[in-house]
């Protein structure tokens, strides 16, 4: 009989220590498996909401993250300039802002404005009628909104939205329904063109830029493209994906990062501790057992891999049911997660990567082989004789 | 009622100061104070009664010079508390003043919000629509405040993983009192040779298994309340701020007690009963 079918029987004559053994290392190692995910999955996610923009480098003023420092002065020198750049294929400059648009019960919303050109690759999709352009009707300047907007405000292409927030009210004309990367769940949010920008904001400086968003030449590379804009323009600062993510794993992320390990810790400690009691207190009550098989002629390794497999039965049948378990809970924990404010729907805090998966099964094959080592000394150190008399005597 | 400017964005510059300052002065103008948060002063190296040139050019056009008057701790916001608070707080006019452009009269005397205190908070409401008829396109957003929404649903993700926690932690106990039981089984066959009824020896493992999950429920409880201090000293390091990440009260031990003593009575008696129920003969191995 192999290690592992005498571990199978070993477990199958105490079902209910087996299966509770199981389902503690199941539920905790889903636990494990969930942040895991939760560690990097951000990360994962936020790298796609950026890469889906079709821009791989970011241009601000300050070191400050786009939207979170001063605007780029002169933006429009410094858009030509940057476009004279070989190793850029496109610049775009972006201007965010917020203002109070007129409900259709004659109260007021606040709507994000994203005030951005006509020529672009994905600050948006478009998903129903047409995209901006760069004429005006009846000196209404075009406006796409997006989903949550239209919906409650019954907006469609041809719709109107009067500006409550200029006087007097600034009219634009719905061209089409988009969809932001970026927009959170129930935001309203709507683009403009960079005319239609400085209309909506009539007191906000003119030829700014937030950011100006940068494509490099496909076979050049962002690192090469970043380097250009430093050298043409070292007064501004240009990140690519990475530089940004990186910054965000450091400081904004960071704690869905510690709390990840935190807890990764101790779901490893907790499985750790379970399989290490359940397997010693088995040893401890089969001493005369074992002692009686090593009398018959069993080796110490035979022994030893008798509770190598039993530890690996135990934590790896656990760990597999962990899998399953362990996404359906982050799916779970991950809808709690997204309700936060001002965060983009798209946004996940957990993420399936095959390296949590990896991680998750070397976690757990260690886990099995310290949970056995204690048992392994205590079983492999038995003296024969005293403990075979003993269990005659007891 | 006191105003205040939306989110603004300064340079701060401090390497040289003096030519602003000797330009402010020369008109006869007395150089403006600012307060600068903790943070700003740490990360930059100011001090108190040091000039600094703030402008709202990211390349420090138009700077000015102030001093600094004093330093103040940001209302930690739990928002926002991953990020450094880098702030500093001007006079409304000095901040109008460095922020319009010129011949931009207008924004010289704009400002972002109003802060309105209510003689009494349960007026909000009618204040709103009184204002929202007499100043269209202004919006009237009332201050929250103790419920903010990213608290209550951290809140609700670590109740989440409390759940889950408590699910693994009731295998692992059923599991110890499963294996308690078993250790003890010819120990039970022999008190209910003895006479003892299935009852009393229930009794005897709910006891056991009470006074168990007290320990267990008030020793975890202290070693929380032992290491919230080094928890929140971390993260407080870790964030730079004054925020308390965690904290023990009374409601929440005596949750966590209240929680743990039935489970743990449970346990004990689910792997008592799943013994007991065996004939006696069965328990003592004959």
């Amino acid at each position: 009989m192999s290690p592992l079918q005498f571990a199978g029987r070993s477990l199958y004559r105490q079902p209910a220590r087996a299966i509770l053994g199981l389902t503690g290392v199941a539920v905790v190692g889903a636990l494990l498996f969930d942040m895991l995910m939760l560690s990097r999955g951000l990360i994962v996610s936020f790298r796609d909401l950026l890469e889906s923009t079709g821009f791989d480098v970011r241009v601000t003023a300050t070191e400050a993250l786009p939207g979170l420092g001063p605007a780029v002065a002169d933006a429009a020198a410094a858009t030509d300039e940057l476009r004279g750049l070989p190793e850029l294929a496109a610049v775009v400059p972006v201007r965010f802002g917020g203002a109070a648009v007129e409900t259709r019960d004659k109260k007021t919303r606040q709507v994000a404005i994203i005030g951005s050109e006509t020529r672009r690759r994905g600050e948006w999709r478009l998903v129903e009628g047409a995209d901006l352009g760069d004429g005006t009707d009846g000196g209404r300047p075009d406006m796409v909104v997006n989903r949550t907007l239209a919906r409650e405000e019954a907006l469609a292409p041809g719709s109107i939205v009067r500006l409550a927030s200029t006087l007097p009210g600034r009219e634009f004309r719905v061209t089409g329904v988009v969809e932001f990367p970026f927009e959170a769940t129930g935001e309203s949010m709507a683009g403009v063109t960079l005319r239609g920008f400085t209309l909506a904001f009539p007191t906000a400086r003119r030829d700014e830029a937030d950011l100006l968003l940068v494509a490099s030449q496909p076979g050049v590379g962002t690192d090469a493209a970043v380097a250009a804009i430093r050298h043409a323009r070292p007064d501004l600062h240009a990140f690519s994906i990475d530089e940004v993510l990186e910054r965000l794993r450091h400081a904004e992320f960071s704690y869905f990062r510690q709390v990840s390990f935190v807890l990764a810790t101790i779901a490893s400690f907790f499985a750790l501790l379970l399989v290490t009691t359940l397997l010693t207190v088995s040893v401890n009550q089969r001493l005369g057992e074992v002692a009686a098989l090593r009398a018959l002629g069993f080796s110490r390794r035979r022994i030893t891999l008798d509770l190598l497999a039993e530890s690996a039965l135990l934590v790896g049948g656990g760990g597999i049911a962990a899998i399953p378990l362990g996404l359906l809970l982050a799916r779970g924990l991950d809808s709690i997660l997204r309700q936060m404010p001002d965060l983009p729907s798209r946004l996940h805090f957990f993420v399936f990567e095959p390296r949590a998966l990896a991680l998750h099964l070397g976690f757990l094959v260690l886990a099995a082989l310290i949970a056995a080592a204690y048992p392994v000394i205590l079983a492999a150190r038995l003296p024969i004789a005293a403990t075979l008399r003993r269990e005659s005597i007891s | 009622m006191s105003a205040r400017l939306r989110v603004l964005f300064l340079v701060l510059l401090v390497a040289h100061p003096a030519a602003g300052l000797a330009a402010s002065e020369a008109v006869g103008q007395p150089v403006a104070e600012i307060l600068v948060s903790r943070g700003l002063l740490q990360e930059r190296g100011l001090s108190v009664g040091q000039i600094v040139m703030l402008s709202a050019d990211a390349r420090g056009a138009g700077a000015r010079p102030f001093r600094i008057a004093g330093v103040y701790e940001p209302t930690p916001d739990p928002s926002r508390f991953t990020a450094k608070r880098l702030e500093a707080r001007l006079h409304l006019p000095d901040l109008l003043a460095l922020t319009a452009e010129p011949g931009e009269a207008g924004v010289a005397d704009a400002v972002g919000a109003i802060n309105v205190a209510l003689e009494d908070p349960s007026d909000a409401g009618a204040f709103a629509r009184e204002l929202g008829a007499r100043a269209p396109g202004v919006s009237v957003v009332r201050a929250a405040a103790g419920d903010d929404e990213h608290f209550m649903i951290i809140e609700r993700f670590h109740v989440a993983i409390s759940v889950v926690t408590m699910i693994g932690s009731t295998a692992f106990l059923l599991a110890l009192m499963v294996i308690r039981a078993d250790e003890r089984r010819e120990i039970a066959g022999l008190l209910r040779l003895l006479g003892l009824r299935r009852r009393r020896i229930l009794l005897q493992a709910l006891l056991e298994g009470l006074c168990i999950a007290a320990a267990g429920a008030v020793f975890g409880v202290l070693l929380a309340a032992a290491t919230q201090g080094a928890v929140n000293a971390f993260f407080q390091w870790r964030y730079d701020t004054t925020l308390v990440f965690l904290r023990v009260t009374p409601a929440i031990a005596a949750r966590c007690v209240a929680l743990a003593l039935p489970l743990g009575v449970m346990a004990g008696l689910l792997a008592s009963w799943t013994l007991l129920r065996r004939p006696v003969l069965d328990l003592l191995r004959r």
